[in-house]
């Protein structure tokens, strides 16, 4: 026992004399910000993990602009009606409820840039960096790109670019900064407007595109699930619980997989994935996932508190 | 009193090391983006996760929608070419390694029909002594 206590006095005195040692070292090299140089950077990192995730699973939602792309190709006219209105920003009290419309006005912004409504995209610009400021989470949106934004705002393709750099900068901020459920909830909004922008579009003209692209959400719900759970937030109980029972819906849509192998193009770094899914979805299935999607969205956009 | 020292001492280190890797990590990240082209629009995420090992893996399912391209960037250190990754359709079929094309930083994938997959990185054994933060990013554009 005594023999035992020694050890852990003389490794924790050897333990902090080296830990300081390099803390010490390390505070001699400039904190790199994003977009400068690198050079200092050492070509593995020798140090062990502290507080960061450590290997094993990480979440991966689509992009809302990914949708609105998608939308927009398939000729659906432009509906401001469908949008949250960025006015009902100061409606959001709680980080939980200011974290998810965060996320939805960023796909609002996403859907009209990809419409090129000029005005429109400055009010969701404005509402997303009010929103950011409330939270407490401003510098999570680097000045400089919301500055591009804010200059290419009548250029489309520039802008869906630079929403999506905003985002990701955002999302690694709040990584960095230990506000992963923030980040977590940000990108529920936005999957969730998503969701609600591709039913809008089937209501307006049903297409096949938009049918099975909302039938092929089953992975990217499932990832959501877990990853809100994760953070065992209390306010986020009501929530998993509706987005379980949307999954139960998508339990129900069934998929034919058919393996085909890629081809690669060396030459352009391209390989062609060509295995096909087909996707069974029916007008029931279609009608269950588009109340639930509306009556969750419907908690998140008109919460009171 | 002493080791009351030691320890805060050890606590202010550790604090100091886990910022330290961070900052590492957001560098990384950095250098990255750099790959994902402007004509490629960012899916708004930044995958990362620090590896202990060249036998740990991160790992993430995703699902890459049809008539898409989209283009993977995967770097770990200063220099490209650290990471490998493969990526695996439903039925574990590799789909893909960088591990052939000498651990390419970035590879475009035309994805004809939609399918789900997962992505898996670790450093590459032969370039990495020990740990090293790994930063996965994902661009897309419609066909």
């Amino acid at each position: 026992m005594t023999m035992n206590t020694k050890n852990f006095k003389l490794n924790t005195k050897v333990i902090a004399l080296g830990l300081a040692s390099l803390l010490i070292y390390s505070c001699g090299d400039p904190k790199p910000a994003d977009g400068q140089s690198t050079d200092d950077l050492p070509d593995t990192d020798t140090v062990k993990a502290v507080a960061l995730n450590v290997g094993g699973e990480l979440f991966s939602i689509p992009s809302p602009i990914q949708t609105a792309l998608l939308i927009q190709k398939s000729g659906v006219a432009y509906d401001k009606a469908i949008l949250n209105a960025g006015s009902k920003n100061s409606q959001y009290i709680s980080d939980f409820s200011k974290s998810l419309n965060l996320g939805i006005y960023g796909a609002d912004l996403g859907y009209v840039s990809m419409y090129n409504q000029t005005q429109d995209a400055l009010g969701y610009l404005g509402a997303v960096k009010q929103l950011a400021d409330k939270l407490g989470v401003s510098a999570a949106f680097d000045q400089n790109t919301m500055k591009r934004i804010n200059d290419n705002i009548s250029n489309k393709d520039s802008m869906l670019v630079l929403v999506g750099i905003a985002y990701r900068a955002s999302d690694a901020y709040l990584k960095t900064n230990k506000r992963p459920e923030i980040s977590s909830l940000i990108l529920t909004g936005g999957w969730i407007e998503s969701m609600h922008f591709s039913i809008s579009a089937y209501k307006a003209k049903p297409t096949d595109e938009v049918k099975y692209r909302i039938a092929e959400q089953k992975q990217a719900l499932g990832s959501l699930i877990k990853l809100i759970s994760s953070h065992n937030l209390a306010d986020a109980a009501g929530l998993v619980k509706d987005l379980e029972d949307l999954a139960k819906v998508y339990e129900g849509i069934t998929t034919k997989y058919n393996f085909v192998e890629p081809t690669t193009d060396e030459a352009k770094k391209t390989t062609y994935i060509n295995s096909t899914t087909e996707i069974t979805i029916n007008p029931e299935q279609i009608e269950q996932i588009s109340s639930k999607i509306l009556a969750i969205r419907d908690k998140i956009i008109n919460v009171k508190s | 009193m002493k080791t009351n020292l030691y320890k805060c001492l050890l606590i202010l280190s550790i604090v100091g090391l886990s910022s330290t890797a961070k900052a590492q990590c957001d560098s990384i990240a950095s250098l990255c983006s750099k790959h994902i082209i402007a004509k490629f629009i960012s899916d708004g995420q930044s995958y990362r996760s620090l590896l202990l090992n060249s036998e740990e893996n991160a790992e993430f399912h995703t699902t890459f929608f049809g008539e898409t391209t989209y283009r993977l960037a995967a770097c770990s250190g200063k220099t490209d070419g650290n990471l490998i990754f493969n990526i695996y359709d439903q039925d574990r079929h590799l789909l893909f390694t960088n591990k052939n094309y000498a651990n390419a930083p970035y590879w475009d994938f035309k994805v004809k029909s939609t399918l789900e997959c997962t992505i898996e990185a670790q450093l590459d054994p032969n370039k990495n002594a020990g740990s090293g933060c790994a930063v996965i990013l994902i661009g897309f554009k419609q066909k």
